[in-house]
């Protein structure tokens, strides 16, 4: 299963869809840097992640002031290397 | 690395010794690159520059070692590719040293 | 056991320099018996339409990538989504000694690999 790690927001970077079109059911996202504003409760991305595991940086998104929805798990370092050891392969979308 | 001077023109090279402006490539100036890499050239290694240059041509881009292989084998015969063959003419680094005989920049992924 | 490597292309060729980038790599690796494969998709696909970057003074990226099977990497996948969001026919973007193959399920593709390199 694929670890998805998305760094640009979704509003000024495909990353985000990208990475959507090709995330399969039991991979997991990780929203870090710009990345995190995807999480931001009330938007209208989040619809997008029915159904998905998707994970979001706290230290990220407390740097941004975005208030990060329920259904997004907020995690610090070391669950994200934590999730890089349990998936295979690792896709970076960073533009 | 010194310019070339070749019949009285000033042929600049770069530190390792390759051409900077490739437009200033002739066989003169092969013969004398050729010649501070301590080779006599052949008409076996004329037919190898020709296919470096003619690599060059097709794909934009110098050859490393193996694609150069079989570049020779496609075009001069099973014999003429072998890394052995062209190690004989261009020693020690068939890709680097042949590349920079035939004028062409040096090979961005040969380490 | 050796471990299996992607290159995940999905940036246009000229408008910054990851997809030139993502070729070097694969040559590199190529040369040094580590060949990976090839996935375009996204604006990756661009790279393989042909191509006049004279004007702009860039090297022709399509030219370079045709070299790719000289490297050892015979194959090219190209994500067919990707192609036809981009109205881009198949046979446009076919390569001189180079075997193209269409992924439907890029999902599934990606998911076979240890290593994925993105560009």
């Amino acid at each position: 299963m694929t670890l998805h790690i998305v760094s640009k927001s979704p509003y000024s970077s495909s990353a985000l869809a990208d990475c959507l079109r090709t995330c399969g059911n039991g991979d997991a996202i990780v929203l870090i840097e710009d990345g995190v504003y995807a999480a931001q409760t009330g938007s209208e991305k989040l619809q997008d992640f029915a159904g998905k595991a998707v994970f979001c940086l706290r230290a990220d998104a407390e740097a941004r002031g975005v208030a990060v929805t329920a259904t997004v798990d907020e995690i610090d370092e070391a669950r994200w290397v934590a999730l890089c050891t349990e998936y295979r392969p690792i896709v970076s979308w960073f533009k | 690395m010194k310019n070339l001077e070749i019949a009285g023109r000033e042929i600049p090279l770069d530190k390792e010794g390759f051409l900077r402006n490739l437009a200033d490539w002739t066989p003169d100036v092969a013969t004398a690159l050729a010649r501070s890499e301590g080779i006599e050239l052949t008409e076996a290694h004329w037919e190898v520059l020709q296919l470096l240059q003619s690599f060059y041509r097709e794909f934009e881009l110098s050859p490393a070692m193996r694609p150069l292989v079989k570049y020779v084998g496609q075009h001069l015969g099973p014999d003429k590719g072998k890394s052995i063959y062209l190690m004989q003419l261009f020693p020690p680094s068939p890709a680097k040293v042949g590349s920079k005989i035939a004028g062409l920049p040096k090979p961005t992924n040969c380490l | 056991m050796s471990k299996s490597i992607l290159a995940l292309c999905r940036q246009a060729p000229y408008g910054n320099a990851l997809a030139r980038e993502g070729l070097e790599a694969v040559l590199a690796a190529a040369a040094m018996d580590q060949t990976p494969a090839v996935l375009f998709c996204g604006d990756g696909v661009f790279q393989l339409v042909q191509q006049s970057p004279e004007g702009i003074g860039e090297k022709n990226l399509r030219r370079n990538i045709q070299a790719l099977p000289m490297f050892g990497v015979e194959t090219l996948h190209i994500c067919r989504a990707s192609l036809q969001q981009r109205g881009i026919d198949p046979v446009a973007i076919e390569l001189p000694g180079a075997e193209i193959q269409l992924v439907e399920n890029t999902t599934a593709f990606i998911d076979g690999f240890d290593h994925v390199l993105s560009f």
